[in-house]
């Protein structure tokens, strides 16, 4: 009983050709629940999968007790989640959830979760509890392709906390999740660490669970034990100049960039908008709220000229009511967009520099040459967001937070006149965090629309002037909004 | 009803197999603008038939779905994937009166009886479309001579027509005009109107004919994309289950292996599959692959006679008046193969491994590949035709069954190609019996390198490079994969 629990002495590790991990020692005792901080990219989930994957390191050692009620298994929680269709195939494409097909490819909530506990005997009384304290209960009889990037983040977690392994190591765990799932998450692990189950938690957020007794974060490889969590990064100067040709805003060509009357949207029997009505006037910026699964994403998708029932409903982008000759690579030529579901769709295999031009066309991937300018426009962003060294590298290489600065290049290249940025700064740290959004109030002049989604209230661009809220889909606040206000 | 093709005089039979032509980009400047404003009638809503129909309305055009009535008030799964996605849905009575393009996308089986419902209906001086010539040219449908007869085919299952557009690509395709029906001569201008409304012009389009088209993708669906892929994969798994190689690790390399295989096949042609290989590998590679084309090559020209005579169509015509007896009893046996029911192991296999132990399945497909093109290209059919039925496809249909096996190949794709695959199956198999006495678990189940000492003379190495690049599919694929670069590799394991 005396080993520790986790015992790492003179780890290294190399991710591509950097060295990631260098001669790191550790230890995490039995009593011991840790927080571990740090920037994007210092190592962190390197950190936590070698610890999950120990067998292949012999200078890790797990030990976990074979008399236990808990599953004597560390589980590793990644921050990417997965799901299979009923072939075993990961081969999904963007917005397919919206485009509605007969035959069934994916398993439902309920059956997944049904499979997932059979296989790991588990108890499905407990089950029911899980799913309710995270108000999950009503998405039994969704198919996995139909849930937002929030709802497959609850269900994850759903199933590791289900699994009770003796070490659970959660990797940005509240990433995408409501204000109210993060406070629930939190009592729920603080219930399982009651009942023995010891955590690492690697995230940037300081709403943690009470269990949490040892902090800590990785620093030139090494981990430096702290006495808390990191403190807030308030206010830091930009570092250089916003790229010039982002500057000037171009004219928008409608007064009215959105314009939705009573539109409804639903699968089924399932309505997913209510009766929703919104106009989003040329130069307004917009912050959109609502729990998950509140309606944000297909309200989204109906603006990026994405959603098939689009075409149902009454709705003007830019001017021209939707439906009446456009294509949606018209719509998408005024919008610059990042989303969490972006992100996961994207192709992997295309290099940074490639991502990033991409976002000229519209398109996942790079098919046509850029001229001369805009060739340099990619160099500006590239140089802005620090990916010059980083350019040739494919996404798959690099972090998820690296993938996320190139995915935001792609959002601003072609320097469009409506900012659609649904959560941008997932997978972000708070300094990298704060920049994006001096940068985008740096480039919000008076002329530029934008529509901005975050749970996180303390970080949040400067010039937003008017909120959204959704609930359930309905709308429950449309007013305007003055951040210093709600602050204070 | 005559067969069409057989009508033709010999020099209109050469000629319409000859129309090839690999399309620029600027041919597609106009865009969608010939059939801007006009109303699309797509009849049927597969898995086709929805997916281009999404991709047509999201391009800007007014696409509408015309069912059979039994459909709509059964409320069948067709009229569920129009109604869901918001598309008008109505009786043939209905819509396709007032359409100025109907689109065809039923399966192969139901389009004489489709057609001839429909053709009645449809307005003075319409266009029919179809994705696939069968009905044209084997069964040899005769349309009203005012109406304009278009096909547009995309080369690609179509959840990836879907899938692509929406990445802001488009999977290769093929588009033609039926020389019968193209009396105001607009057949080509919607056709390709058609192409970008589906999002194609952005990957390839070849100009072919029905004819061409009918001839090559027949041949090619019977020979190497199924046919031979189920053949080898079957023998392969024998083979290794008889020299006491695991089972389950058999089954995952045949069911993985095409798919890796093949993936390196979509990149760089046969050369780039070849060249995967360690240098002796290689070498036996050929040897053995030449050995296979040596045997194979009279069942490639039977399949090929059979199609150009029409003798292939009105053998499986006949099955279909017989409510599918041949089909179904076929299809009920490749479920029973040992291969079929051994689950894939538990185990990793890493991406060279699937080379360097499975040497024989990288013969078959190049034997496969090289046979079918040169048997295709000896038939009149042009180069680039035969590349995009023979080579192009290949990994298109290892996907599936690297998905689940041989029975979701078979799912997936038509009747009309399972028949074909089937036939070719039976038929191959006892043919390579003697050979496949002579192959041992190095070709198949192992490394090939173990035990070697990895040398090669270089002259023969040289001289077998020369001989895999330059043959003529690798130099027409060379040009044709250039506008293919940007194809998303499709992953499974």
């Amino acid at each position: 009983m005396h080993q520790p629990l986790v015992h790492i002495s003179g780890l290294s590790i190399k991710y591509g050709n950097k060295t990631v991990l260098r001669d790191l020692n550790w230890i995490i005792n039995r009593d011991e629940n840790w927080y571990l901080g740090g920037e994007s990219g210092s190592g962190k989930s390197v950190l936590l999968t070698a610890i999950a994957d120990k067998d292949k390191k012999t200078e890790i050692q797990v030990n976990v007790l074979n008399k236990s009620k808990l599953k004597p298994v560390c589980l590793y929680i990644s921050q990417w989640y997965q799901f299979k269709n009923l072939e075993g195939v990961a081969n999904f494409y963007y917005q397919q959830r919206y485009n509605k097909q007969q035959l069934k490819d994916t398993l439902t909530v309920g059956q997944e979760l049904a499979l997932y506990g059979k296989e790991n005997q588990l108890d499905f009384t407990e089950l029911d509890q899980i799913l309710i304290a995270l108000n999950f209960s009503s998405f039994k009889d969704a198919q996995l392709i139909e849930l937002s990037s929030g709802e497959h983040k609850k269900l994850q977690l759903i199933k590791a906390i289900w699994l009770k392994p003796q070490l659970l190591l959660l990797d940005q765990p509240y990433t995408g999740l409501d204000i109210n799932s993060r406070t629930n998450l939190n009592i729920l692990l603080d219930y399982l660490a009651s009942q023995g189950v010891r955590f690492v938690i690697a995230c940037s957020e300081h709403e943690l669970p009470k269990c949490i007794n040892k902090y800590a974060c990785i620093e030139n490889g090494q981990i430096k034990e702290l006495n808390g969590v990191l403190p807030v990064v308030r206010t830091i100067p930009l570092i250089t100049k916003v790229p010039s040709f982002l500057q000037q805003t171009p004219k928008p060509n409608a007064d009215v960039m959105v314009k939705m009357v009573n539109v409804n949207i639903s699968y089924g029997d399932k309505q997913v908008i209510k009766n929703l009505n919104w106009e989003v006037k040329a130069g307004e910026k917009w912050l959109l709220q609502g729990h998950n699964g509140s309606g944000k994403s297909t309200l989204l998708s109906l603006v990026n000229g994405d959603h098939p029932q689009s075409y149902a409903n009454e709705l003007y982008l830019f001017g021209s009511k939707r439906g009446s000759g456009e294509s949606i690579w018209d719509i998408k030529s005024h919008i610059g967009l990042i989303s969490p579901e972006l992100h996961w769709y994207f192709d992997k295999e295309a290099s940074v520099w490639q991502s990033i031009a991409s976002g000229f066309f519209d398109s996942v991937g790079l098919f046509n040459n850029l001229g001369y300018h805009k060739t340099q426009q990619v160099n500006e962003l590239l140089d802005y967001f620090g990916l010059t060294e980083d350019k040739n590298e494919l996404l798959v290489n690099l972090s998820l937070g690296k993938q996320r600065l190139a995915l935001l290049a792609r959002t601003l290249i072609k320097n469009p006149e409506l900012l659609v940025l649904d959560e941008p700064c997932q997978g972000l740290d708070e300094q990298q965090t704060a920049h994006f959004n001096q940068l985008i109030d740096g480039i919000c002049s008076t002329e530029r629309t934008l529509i901005y989604v975050s749970h996180n209230q303390q970080q949040l661009p400067q010039k937003l002037t008017h909120r959204l809220v959704l609930n359930q889909g309905e709308v429950i606040e449309n007013s305007t909004y003055n951040l210093e206000k709600e602050l204070a | 009803m005559a067969n069409y093709f057989n009508t033709l005089p010999l020099r209109e039979k050469l000629n319409q197999l000859g129309v090839c032509e690999f399309m620029d980009n600027n041919e597609f400047l106009d865009g969608v603008n010939a059939l801007k404003g006009k109303k699309i009638v797509i009849v049927g809503c597969g898995a086709q038939g929805l997916n281009q129909g999404l991709n047509l309305r999201d391009s800007g055009l007014d696409v509408s779905y015309a069912l059979r009535k039994e459909a709509i008030e059964a409320k069948r799964d067709s009229w569920k994937n129009a109604t869901d996605n918001n598309f008008k849905v109505g009786t043939y009575e209905e819509l396709i009166p007032s359409a100025d393009l109907v689109a065809n996308l039923t399966p192969d089986k139901q389009h004489t009886a489709v057609v001839s419902a429909i053709m009645p209906l449809m307005k003075e001086g319409a266009t029919l479309s179809y994705s696939h010539g069968f009905n044209i040219v084997e069964e040899g449908m005769q349309v009203r001579k005012d109406l304009t007869v278009i096909m547009v085919a995309p080369k690609c299952p179509g959840s990836e027509v879907r899938a692509e557009y929406l990445r802001g690509f488009g999977v290769p395709t093929l588009i033609a005009v039926h020389p019968e029906n193209d009396p105001q001569g607009k057949g080509l201008a919607q056709a390709k109107a058609y192409c970008v409304g589906t999002g194609g012009h952005k990957a390839g389009v070849l100009r072919s004919s029905f004819v061409a088209e009918v001839k090559s993708d027949l041949m090619g669906e019977q020979t190497i994309l199924c046919g031979l892929l189920q053949t080898g994969s079957i023998l392969s798994f024998n083979k290794m289950v008889e020299k006491g190689i695991d089972p389950g690790y058999a089954s995952k390399l045949v069911q993985y292996g095409v798919e890796v295989i093949t993936e390196a096949l979509k990149h760089g042609g046969v050369s780039g599959m070849m060249d995967r290989l360690s240098n002796p590998a290689k070498v036996k590679a050929f040897h053995v692959s030449e050995e296979l084309k040596k045997i194979m090559r009279p069942l490639f020209k039977k399949h090929q006679d059979d199609i150009m005579s029409g003798e292939f169509s009105r053998t499986m015509m006949e099955d279909w008046a017989n409510n599918d007896a041949n089909l179904l009893k076929w299809r009920a046996e490749t479920g029973e193969t040992a291969f079929e029911k051994t689950p894939a192991g538990n185990v990793k296999i890493n991406e060279q491994e699937y080379f360097d132990n499975y040497t024989l399945m990288v013969a078959f497909v190049r034997a496969g590949v090289e046979l079918a093109f040169e048997t295709m290209v000896e038939a009149g059919i042009k180069a680039e035709s035969a590349y995009y039925e023979s080579l192009h496809e290949t990994p298109l249909i290892a996907n599936t069954i690297a998905r689940k096996k041989l029975f979701e190949m078979n799912r997936v794709i038509s009747d009309t190609a399972e028949y074909g695959c089937y036939l070719f199956d039976q038929a191959c198999k006892p043919l390579l019996a003697d050979f496949m006495k002579t192959v041992d678990t190095d070709l198949v189940g192992k490394n090939f390198n173990e035990g070697k000492n990895g040398g090669v003379d270089n002259r023969e190495l040289v001289h077998i490079n020369e001989i895999l690049r330059e043959h003529p599919v690798e130099i027409v694929g060379r040009k044709l994969r250039k506008a293919m670069t940007a194809m998303k590799s499709i992953k499974t394991a």
